[in-house]
């Protein structure tokens, strides 16, 4: 018998996805540490992160806690920069820093053989670094020159003067680092941060293959770290009113694109049409900002609409490099779109695509154990949990479209949006 | 190690299938061993460019990405120089879809006027985006042209200029399919939640009657051996002097291989390597450095690049990274040395096996060198190199005679 290829092969939609919790520890100094066993991985990773960057407050020492924690590798009293460096490759070990908007802190990887002759160390540099002069001045230039690179790149201008006048220029998110600021920089800022601001509501999570000796090694080893737990405050932004910035550079052939505003938290009854609404407009491959300016137009490699996560409020963003000519016309085609989305009746085989996917993608994303401890501190450090997963789950398979274009109405108006052009 | 079973069908495609019962979704993974090796001059960066159009339509399916996410699918490919690689990761139960849309994407892709074109625009935009339009963008396409005098590694995969994207012709385009896209030139890797025998019969119902193809494939030009020393300056709208230094060195799987990636994980692998620790931490001309291989399955290159201080220039780099390799060449590595490389060879496995699509491809990928098992053995020869070899194949690497040098610099205020 011969194959009938037009006929597509059946489908299901899984119905149920797993979302395993975390085991939670509380540490004698008060820290948290959620962990998710993964007993087919042996490779292990710890982190832990602090608010420490809601303290940061002194304009022109923005980038403390960015050389404080890139320092910490460079030295402590028992280890030289170079004996370090020596003793984490030998065990094949990563140390990283962690440094988002709200977030600062310490990631390890590491593997289950080379555990416990690296941890001591690790734990070294939590509390025991020396900020030698030598290696601060050679990553104070190193500083200073990526940032003279990324002033040559559009998209990173961009997305500068995006976070500059979504946030404002005085917040720490909205601040633009400068090649004086790196100078600005002393010795002294840094060991007075280190000691008195870094470790800041610290909380720990931790994946691998670990038995319970092995977990419990982990927790002795941060138990004794002095900590403090401070009230956090938060920031509230408001969007501005429609605003349109234009770096224009003659010998660019494209222009970078960013368009956006601030939107609504994880925990509003909104977020999750909102959230559809945006992935229809522009994220994922099949979304209609793709299909117009991509795959019909062919005036860009690619465009896309995320949004962002914040503790308060997350914020909304569109990012393209397009052909410098068209750079007007992919704007205005970008509102077609939106004003599209919002008004006219999506077509249902869109929203029986978009179900899927979304589904499938929420089922791949829970797939490997290893990432699973990731996803549960993106939605823990916003104060929600798992239930958050299940309940999005929920909401895809069920969700009105008539709700979803209305929610889109409520939040997305151009009067809000901050749109940057560089190029 | 990753388990596998293999079957091979008639028309010679290879699959292969890795069962991960702890997965509840399923990655399939199909290569083309087709890569920018296989253009010829003028019709360069052909191989991306045709990756872009298999995303079009196929006889039975008229958009490839939406009849995938309609079954909660999704996917994406690379090209380089030497393989085109699609991958689809989608849930376990829906399996048959991928089937169904590789299959017919192998056997019978639409190329319509419309895709091309449109992609011709897309894939100009890339390469500006990618290339052009970022500082330092465009320097593998002057360092693969001075290391390369008549193999096509001499362009990157994107292609040697947008004048050559411009100008492909239906036919070029046409050709390329038919002698590339074929089950004989292809192996597929299914991973995850499966079942091996669903698999086999799944490819069997799928791939089966899919002709092999009969066009003979285009003898490669390989390069002579480099007798002196090449070096090119650039200069460009950069803050900082950049240095690139290449060398000639084996390809893959041949005597040589091994010991050149060897020789860059002791000289430049991480925060601890000779490269690091003496230009960049204790050197005041470097302000990055590192070594890597081009690891290629026809003879590669062994690269040495940085970033200069400001105010420093790429001569004066190259003076004391000569330097260095010099006094490399003349000592003998010690034993701590070799532990630190393998035991980093051993975690990079268990890091790089995390991932499905990871596991997926390391298969493929071997198997298209001539056997999966290769991924494993490998990895065994490598540990256990002596290092007297290791310097044998650096003195016979690092000659200056060898080398071909990019002065990538700074035009300054």
């Amino acid at each position: 018998m011969t194959l009938d290829r037009s006929l597509a092969p059946p489908f299901k939609i899984p119905e149920q996805i797993d979302f395993p919790l975390p085991i939670k520890r509380t540490l004698q100094n008060g820290v948290h540490l959620y962990f998710i066993p993964t007993p087919e991985i042996d490779a292990v990773k710890l982190e832990i992160d602090t608010d420490s960057n809601k303290v940061m407050d002194i304009q022109e020492k923005k980038l403390t806690a960015y050389f404080t924690l890139h320092l910490l590798l460079e030295g402590t009293q028992a280890k030289s920069s170079s004996e370090l460096d020596e003793f984490f490759d030998t065990y094949a070990s990563e140390v990283d820093v962690v440094s988002n908007f709200e977030h600062n802190g310490l990631g390890l990887l590491t593997t289950k053989k080379h555990l416990s002759t690296v941890l001591p160390v690790f734990r070294e540099l939590m509390t025991k670094a020396i900020f030698p002069e030598k290696e601060l001045a050679k990553r104070k230039s190193q500083k200073a020159l990526s940032i003279s690179i990324q002033k040559e790149q559009n998209g990173s201008l961009a997305n500068n003067l995006f976070r500059k006048y979504l946030f404002g220029g005085d917040h720490p998110f909205g601040q633009i680092t400068e090649e004086d600021d790196v100078n600005a920089i002393q010795r002294d800022d840094l060991e007075y941060f280190y000691k008195n601001k870094l470790w800041v509501n610290p909380e720990v999570f931790l994946t691998g293959n670990l038995d319970d000796s092995e977990l419990e090694l982990i927790c002795k080893t941060l138990e004794d770290l002095p900590v403090k737990f401070l009230e956090s405050e938060h920031s509230e932004f408001k969007n501005i009113q429609n605003q349109r910035i234009e770096e224009r550079k003659e010998k660019s052939l494209q222009s970078s694109l960013r368009i956006g505003c601030h939107l609504i938290s994880k925990t509003h009854p909104d977020y999750f049409g909102l959230w559809v609404f945006n992935v229809i407009l522009g994220g994922y491959f099949g979304s209609r900002l793709i299909k117009n300016i991509r795959e019909d137009k062919g005036h860009t490699y690619g465009i896309h609409s995320s949004i962002g996560g914040l503790k308060n409020a997350d914020y909304w963003i569109v990012m393209a490099d397009v052909i410098k000519e068209h750079s007007d016309e992919v704007i205005a085609e970008v509102y077609h779109e939106i004003e599209k989305l919002q008004h006219e009746p999506i077509p249902e085989e869109e929203v029986e695509t978009v179900r899927n996917y979304l589904i499938g993608n929420l089922l791949s994303n829970f797939s490997s154990s290893f990432e699973l401890i990731s996803r549960f501190k993106s939605i823990h450090q916003v104060g929600l949990d798992f239930e958050f997963y299940k309940n999005q789950l929920e909401y895809i398979k069920n969700f009105r479209p008539e709700e979803i274009q209305a929610i889109g109405k409520k939040y997305l108006k151009r009067e809000n949006m901050v749109e940057i052009i560089v190029g | 190690m990753i388990n596998y079973q293999k079957i091979v069908l008639q028309n010679g495609l290879v699959v292969l299938v890795h069962e991960d019962p702890s997965s509840k979704i399923a990655v399939v993974n199909l290569l083309y061993k087709v890569g920018s090796r296989n253009e010829i001059p003028g019709k360069t960066g052909l191989a991306h460019f045709f990756e872009h159009l298999m995303f079009g339509s196929s006889k039975n399916v008229p958009v490839f990405d939406a009849a995938l996410e309609k079954v909660g699918g999704s996917c994406n490919a690379f090209t380089n120089t030497d393989i085109t690689n699609y991958y689809i990761t989608l849930p376990a139960v829906n399996l048959e879809t991928a089937f169904w849309l590789e299959s017919d994407r192998m056997f019978q892709l639409n190329l319509s006027e419309k895709t091309i074109e449109t992609q011709r625009k897309v894939v100009i935009e890339e390469y500006k985006q990618r290339y052009l339009n970022q500082p330092y963008g465009d320097v593998f396409h002057h360092l693969r042209d001075l290391a390369f005098d008549t193999h096509p590694y001499k362009w990157p995969t994107i292609g040697k200029e947008i004048e050559d994207i411009v100008n492909y012709k239906r036919l070029d385009i046409e050709e390329f399919y038919l002698s590339h896209y074929s089950p004989d030139n292809a192996v597929l890797v299914v991973a995850g939640g499966i079942k091996a025998e669903e698999v086999k019969y799944l490819a069997e119902k799928w791939f089966a009657d899919i002709p092999s193809s009969h066009i003979p494939k285009k003898t490669v030009p390989q390069e002579l051996p480099q007798t002196s020393k090449k070096a090119k300056t650039v200069m460009a709208d950069v803050p900082t002097d950049a240095l690139y230094k290449a060398f000639h060195m084996p390809a893959k799987l041949k005597d040589g291989y091994l010991e050149s990636d060897l020789i860059t994980d002791i000289i430049g692998f991480g925060r601890s390597s000779l490269l690091e620790q003496r230009l960049v931490k204790n050197g005041h001309i470097f302000a990055s450095v590192g070594a890597y291989i081009l690891g290629t399955v026809d003879p590669g290159l062994m690269v040495f690049s940085g970033k200069m201080e400001k105010g420093q220039s790429a001569e004066k780099a190259e003076k004391v990274l000569d330097d260095l390799i010099l006094e490399f060449l003349q000592s003998t590595i010690e034993d701590r040395m070799l532990t630190k490389v393998k035991n980093q060879a051993e975690a990079m496995k268990t890091y790089e096996s995390v991932q499905l699509l990871n596991r997926a491809m390391s298969l493929a990928y071997y198997a298209h060198l001539g056997n999966p098992d290769l991924y494993q053995t490998e990895y065994e020869k490598k540990t256990q190199i002596p290092s007297t070899q290791i310097m044998e194949w650096a003195n016979a690497i690092l000659k200056e005679e060898n080398s071909s040098v990019l002065y990538y610099k700074s035009k300054g205020e």
